[in-house]
């Protein structure tokens, strides 16, 4: 795949950003964080009606069957808006998984229904702090599941997830479709990511690959989820960035605009740095998918894109002063936003030791 | 015209026969003037092969392939550590600026062939005691003088201008008017009456600075390059003028790889390194700037290719690679303890942690420092304004010392 944009993928970026910013309402998701439970639910009509749901769909699933830039474009522009619905890049995890599986029964099930926008899919991987863990606790006996999957960002409204479990000491990833008794509500500083545990007590659920394929596909599945959500924080950070640029020029302080100050200019000029370097990253990244280096390149961009929004929010709110630190001017959306997209996935601590386990492998850029 | 690929693959064979003779290891052991003399044949060897002068015009000795079979070319010759680097200043700037502005072809060509051979080197003198990113705030003084003009003054920080044959230089040429305007721009002789170089060593000992005295040097007004008071303008145009410069994810220092061997090897606490999270750390770092850099320089390539303008983004290479070449280092050395005290002088900046480590500050400052980059960023990219400029528009000969 080449690692230029082409028109068609330009055009998808302008128009998304303009259909989102046509809908931004900044009140509106400053009373998401207050509840827990509730999401944008407008915005989600609109990803919906734009066919984004569609994307990761292969087109004998009615979908678009568009790649992982495509997704990545789109994801960036959800994250310069902080968007208030979480379920594209968990949608986008529970296809490929379903398309990675052998089980053409619940590929015609669901993919159709998650294309259409009717149905939510996540992936329950993670379990404690660990995205991935070798040996998953949860347990798949007589085709029932038993155990807790940790935090699940979308898993408030999901509809069916592919979950990793244990099946006699043999990895498996198997389909189960979630009710309320199974979620566990969290309570989040960033509530608009709709965070559940699951907890599993004997619910019936199919397996859809098994052994050394499960672990294949759920590794690529995360890495995957990682290079999507790599492009969103960088969304995310450019967005932060530019609004600690306009505020610098238009705030003046010991009559300059603060601007001028190279405090305030190269701390700017340094986030612009990190922005290019996470896009740089990322689009990288969704070039060598498939190939053997992509695990390696998801981990460079999930954490250029982690420090670059990390980094930004952070310096933009201090770039604000005062104003920053107030509930209504919103930049703390941003704030939450880096820390929960940082967070959710395996933190960057889980991605430098698998970046250099993957050198240790013998992988070389 | 040889296709990009079909070029890069003649020039990754022909830059590995010459590593016998040429390479890191031939080079070691070798005194500065038996470096220097390699390096010449090394060059003569590049112009046979049709590989010096890669995207300049034929009609001056180039070969008038494109700026990016030019940088093709360099990306290969790049990791074998070859003695061209007293050439880079002499080939970058002061040629293409003679090429652009001076009229007799005729000389131009001799001198481009020559240089290009590594007969001829050149140097670029523009920085001064009193100000290297300050540019324009230069004291050089150019008098006319007859119908020529006469030099009096002091260069700093001259690469290469004690083997130099030739050099570009930038004058005061009229004091009363603002800083910007009174600059004019000349090429001159090396060996010329009243030029006198004082190399001097930097702190990682390479002697590669001079600092240049020009004493009632004279010049005929054939060697003003651009018009008088344009000198700023030619200035900028020469720091402009290489568009094609291969960049360098690892901040021309150790690479990653390197530094992963190198911690397997070392232990921390009665472990090896690798196992430690916080080298794990360094090095998952290190490694996302550096893929990062070379994204942007793989998409600034193929978009060059197609035609387009890359994106502004090509300007975070020697901040970023510099820096973290910088940290790499001094993590290599605390990695080493005690045993990471001992100097080689023999060893150099790419396979050597303390030569790095001691070379890398330079590049933090040469070529623009940090913090002009950083403003560069600013004020170009983002559009941030000006630093306060207390000189602006008054006159140089009004501005408080």
């Amino acid at each position: 795949m080449t690692i230029l944009y082409d028109e068609a993928q330009e055009a998808i970026a302008v128009e998304a950003r303009r259909v989102l910013d046509a809908q931004y309402d900044l009140q509106r998701l400053l009373d998401l964080v207050d509840v827990t439970g509730k999401h944008d639910e407008r915005l989600w009509q609109t990803a919906v009606e734009q066919g984004w749901t569609a994307l990761p769909v292969p087109e004998a699933h009615g979908g678009l069957g568009l790649g992982l830039l495509e997704m990545g474009l789109i994801a960036q522009s959800l994250g310069a808006v902080t968007a208030g619905a979480p379920f594209l890049t968990g949608n986008d995890a529970f296809v490929q998984l379903l398309l990675a599986g052998n089980d053409e029964a619940s590929r015609e099930a669901w993919l159709p229904k998650v294309a259409a926008g009717e149905a939510i899919g996540v992936a329950a991987l993670g379990e404690g702090n660990s995205p991935l863990p070798p040996t998953p606790a949860v347990t798949f006996t007589d085709g029932r599941l038993s155990g807790a999957k940790s935090a699940i960002a979308g898993a408030l409204q999901a509809n069916a997830g592919i979950v990793w479990a244990s099946s006699v000491g043999t990895p498996v990833l198997a389909l189960v479709e979630i009710d309320d008794t199974m979620r566990r509500p969290i309570d989040s500083f960033d509530n608009a990511r709709l965070y559940a545990g699951l907890v599993f007590d004997g619910a019936s659920a199919r397996v859809i690959l098994e052994g050394d394929a499960a672990l294949a596909a759920a590794r690529n599945a995360l890495a995957r989820t990682a290079v999507v959500t790599a492009y969103e924080q960088t969304g995310g950070a450019e967005q932060a960035m530019k609004i600690a640029r306009d505020y610098a020029l238009e705030r003046k302080a010991f009559g300059q605009p603060i601007a001028a100050f190279q405090s305030i200019k190269h701390r700017i000029a340094e986030i612009y740095g990190l922005v290019e370097l996470a896009r740089a990253n990322c689009i990288d990244a969704a070039a060598n998918v498939g190939t053997p280096q992509f695990v390696l390149k998801a981990c460079a961009a999930r954490l250029a894109a982690s420090d670059a929004y990390d980094t930004a929010a952070r310096d933009a709110v201090q770039i604000h002063g005062g104003i920053g630190v107030t509930w209504q001017l919103g930049l703390h959306l941003h704030m939450r936003r880096a820390r929960s997209l940082s967070a959710e996935l395996g933190s960057p601590l889980f991605w430098e030791g698998l970046l250099v386990s993957e050198i240790e492998a013998g992988v070389s850029a | 015209m040889i296709d990009l690929d079909t070029f890069r693959q003649q020039a990754r064979e022909w830059t590995l026969s010459m590593v016998p003779e040429f390479g890191r290891e031939a080079r070691r052991g070798l005194t500065d003037e038996e470096d220097l003399a390699l390096g010449r044949r090394y060059m003569a060897k590049k112009y046979e092969a049709g590989f010096a002068g890669v995207h300049m015009p034929e009609e001056f000795g180039g070969r008038g392939l494109t700026g990016l079979h030019k940088l093709a070319f360099d990306q290969e010759e790049m990791p074998h550590g070859f003695p061209s680097g007293y050439f880079g200043i002499s080939l970058g700037m002061p040629i293409p600026i003679i090429m652009k502005f001076c009229e007799d072809k005729a000389w131009v060509r001799e001198r481009v062939v020559a240089a290009l051979k590594g007969e001829e080197i050149w140097c670029q003198l523009f920085s001064e005691p009193s100000g290297g990113s300050d540019l324009a705030g230069l004291r050089m003084k150019a008098e006319e003088d007859g119908n020529g003009w006469k030099l009096n003054g002091q260069k700093l920080w001259t690469s290469h201008a004690h083997i130099a044959d030739y050099g570009i230089i930038v004058a005061r040429s009229d004091p009363t008017v603002p800083k910007h305007k009174g600059l004019t721009y000349f090429w001159v002789d090396m060996h010329a009456e009243g030029v006198t170089c004082k190399p001097f060593k930097l702190l990682d000992k390479e002697v590669v600075c001079n600092e240049v005295f020009f004493d009632d040097v004279k010049l005929t007004d054939g060697q003003r390059i651009g018009p008088v008071g344009g000198g700023f303008g030619v200035a900028m145009a020469t720091l402009m003028i290489e568009r094609y410069v291969a960049g360098d994810a690892d901040g021309f220092g150790p690479t990653i790889p390197f530094f992963v061997d190198f911690a397997r090897e070392v232990e921390v606490n009665g472990r090896p390194a690798i196992e430690d999270g916080r080298i794990r750390s360094a090095i998952a770092r290190n490694f996302a700037l550096r893929n990062g850099l070379n994204s942007i320089r793989d998409r600034a390539f193929l978009m060059m290719e197609a035609g387009m303008e890359p994106g502004p983004e090509g300007s975070l290479s020697k901040l970023i690679s510099v820096r973290s070449r910088q940290k790499l280092s001094e993590l290599a050395i605390d990695l080493k303890g005690s045993e990471g005290l001992a100097y080689d002088p023999e060893a150099t900046s790419k396979e050597d942690w303390v030569a790095s480590w001691l070379s890398v500050p330079t590049g933090r400052i040469a070529g623009g420092a940090d913090e002009m980059l950083l403003n560069t960023i600013a004020e170009r990219i983002l559009g941030l304004p000006q630093d306060h400029r207390p000189d602006k528009g008054v006159p140089f000969n009004q501005i408080p010392a």
